[in-house]
């Protein structure tokens, strides 16, 4: 049986390249096949913005240098668009894939688990970052909001934000025990935290609500993204200190995960 | 060299032993069959073999590997299939594109055309995988287990829910692979279908391996008695038959006998001279599920292991 004679390894650098880009391609495919899903997830941040653009968009918030709304909102929401792919998509995503033994099926076959983490990842990043762009274009072209000052700095906070809140993401479905909460349990504490970050209502930062909020990862994005947008000069473009909170979340949950990532359904 | 080797097996959960020094070798495009109720230990050993579980202790080859050493696994899963049981096919897709998506994971994978045609999907090719019947999930259950081209398949009862043209389609098909050199490691509930295929079995009981061997001699099948039964018509009495019964109903007549030919010859010659017809007559051994049933008796009170 000479046929059988373990080489121990056939794949190159290139065919698992190849797999990657394998697996992305089915993952997007199977985002994008669910219309509505899809729709709703990109199609959320944007209703959001046309509709407190067209409510109250050209007020200016006294509080934070006499910028408009929607001067406010257009980072806001891509903050949003940010977290809502990585984080609330990814983390219902996982754990509907892992309860109905989607997970443990692709676990059968070579696909060895960091491509599959890293697929997912590439994936998500794709949706988040079509989101960044659909939204940079309206609050441009539909608000007159101007790019962002420090394209560097604004490329930098969406790396980060991508990266820590699919962390997160990951951390949170690995918790979450079964489908049936999976939804709501991320959308509820997801949108209380938006609420209480500010996404909405911009808050003073002195205010007892930004303290809460300031312990929280999602009001760190918020201000984060605005940074690279603020057009005053003398403010900086990079927010470290908020870049750092949410880098130290994002590494909390990568642990997380990787000690609590399990393939099998809890039935099982 | 064989596909599958395991020497000595061992592994418990805590206190529980759930396999108890167990050894088989499986040639290579054999089928063979593991059985027993369960809580025997099944599941175990065939996770062991598949890489999920590590041993107490132990050898195990699968295809001349080691499934327990963690750089293995990426190249045994290249080469191994397995279909298990309850594991969700992602619906929106079609029959076509969940193939390929997983056939692009295999260095060396079978053509998606040719799989579908092997599990009998044809018309169903581009199908979306929630529309189709349960049995047809399953035969994309066992298209996935071979789209990689696997030198070795595990099956976990791969005709439960199919229908009986179904279920021989699929027999079919793991002959076919046998024939092709593909060794099959099959559990099933279904005797039958053990009988069909399996040119080996092991019968594991608490752990242990109760019974091994061809399934026409596991439990000395093959030596033990033969039945005998037929109806005698109206107006025949026992007492003018040639042999003497070992039991009967109103006509119906059973005899239990070592030396069947002797009997057989006797009956029947008595039979052709007087012209009497032996309506239904049957000639049969314990069935394999009469020789699994008994071995696997004793377990049967306490077989809420904690695992199948």
């Amino acid at each position: 049986m000479s046929v059988i004679t373990p080489p121990r390894k056939d794949h190159t650098r290139t065919s698992d390249l190849r797999l990657v880009l394998h697996q992305v391609r089915y993952e997007q495919k199977a985002f994008w096949i669910n219309k509505v899903g899809a729709l709703f997830t990109i199609g959320f941040s944007v209703l959001f913005l046309v509709m407190l653009g067209a409510t109250n968009g050209k007020q200016t918030i006294s509080y934070l240098g006499n910028i408009t709304n929607d001067d406010y909102y257009v980072p806001g929401f891509i903050a949003y668009g940010i977290m809502s792919a990585c984080f609330s998509m990814l983390t219902v995503n996982i754990v509907v894939r892992r309860e109905t033994g989607l997970l443990k099926r692709l676990r059968l076959t070579p696909l060895p688990t960091w491509a599959l983490l890293v697929s997912i990842f590439i994936s998500t990043a794709i949706v988040a970052v079509a989101q960044v762009v659909v939204l940079l274009l309206i609050g441009r072209f539909g608000y007159a909001v101007p790019f962002p000052r420090e394209w560097l700095a604004f490329l930098f906070v969406i790396v980060v934000g991508i990266a820590s809140f699919t962390a997160m993401g990951m951390a949170i479905s690995s918790v979450i025990p079964n489908q049936e909460t999976a939804g709501p349990v991320t959308s509820v504490a997801f949108f209380v935290l938006l609420f209480l970050s500010g996404l909405w209502f911009p808050l003073q930062a002195s205010s007892g609500l930004a303290k809460f909020s300031n312990f929280f990862p999602v009001r760190h994005l918020l201000l984060a993204v605005r940074a690279p947008f603020e057009q005053q000069p003398g403010v900086s473009p990079w927010a470290w200190h908020d870049l750092g909170i949410v880098v130290a979340w994002g590494i909390v949950a990568a642990v997380v995960a990787m000690r609590r990532f399990r393939w099998s359904p809890h039935r099982n | 060299m064989s596909s599958l080797s395991v020497t000595s097996l061992n592994k418990s959960y805590g206190h529980v032993h759930a396999v108890v020094d167990v050894s088989f070798e499986v040639a290579r495009g054999d089928v063979f069959a593991l059985l027993g109720p369960n809580g025997a230990g099944k599941t175990t050993t065939i996770e062991i073999l598949e890489g999920f579980l590590k041993r107490d202790s132990g050898d195990v080859r699968v295809l001349g590997v080691d499934p327990g050493v963690h750089a293995n696994q990426r190249w045994l899963r290249s080469r191994v299939g397995v279909v298990l049981q309850e594991l969700a096919v992602e619906s929106f897709f079609t029959v076509r594109q969940v193939l390929e998506r997983n056939a692009g994971f295999y260095p060396e994978p079978r053509a998606v055309d040719e799989v579908i045609e092997l599990v009998g999907l044809r018309d169903k090719a581009d199908v979306k995988v929630k529309k189709l019947s349960g049995g047809q999930q399953r035969r994309l259950d066992i298209g996935l287990g071979i789209v990689g081209n696997p030198l070795l398949l595990f099956l976990d009862e791969p005709t439960t829910g199919l229908d009986p043209a179904a279920r021989r389609m699929t027999w079919e098909l793991i002959r076919t692979l046998s024939q092709q050199g593909t060794t099959v490691m099959l559990s099933s509930h279904y005797m039958d279908e053990v009988e069909a295929l399996a040119c080996h079995v092991v019968v594991l009981s608490k752990g242990r391996i109760a019974a091994s061997g061809t399934p026409s001699s596991l439990g000395g099948r093959d030596l033990g008695k033969v039945a005998i039964s037929f109806s005698i018509p109206p107006g025949i009495s026992v007492t003018d038959l040639p042999v003497a019964p070992s039991g009967c109903q109103g006509q119906r007549i059973e005899i239990s006998t070592d030396c069947e030919l002797e009997v057989l010859s006797r009956l029947t010659s008595w039979a052709l001279v007087k012209d009497i017809q032996l309506v239904g007559l049957s000639v049969t051994r314990q069935t394999l599920e009469d020789v699994y049933l008994g071995l696997t008796r004793e377990s049967l009170a306490s077989s809420d292991g904690p695992r199948s």
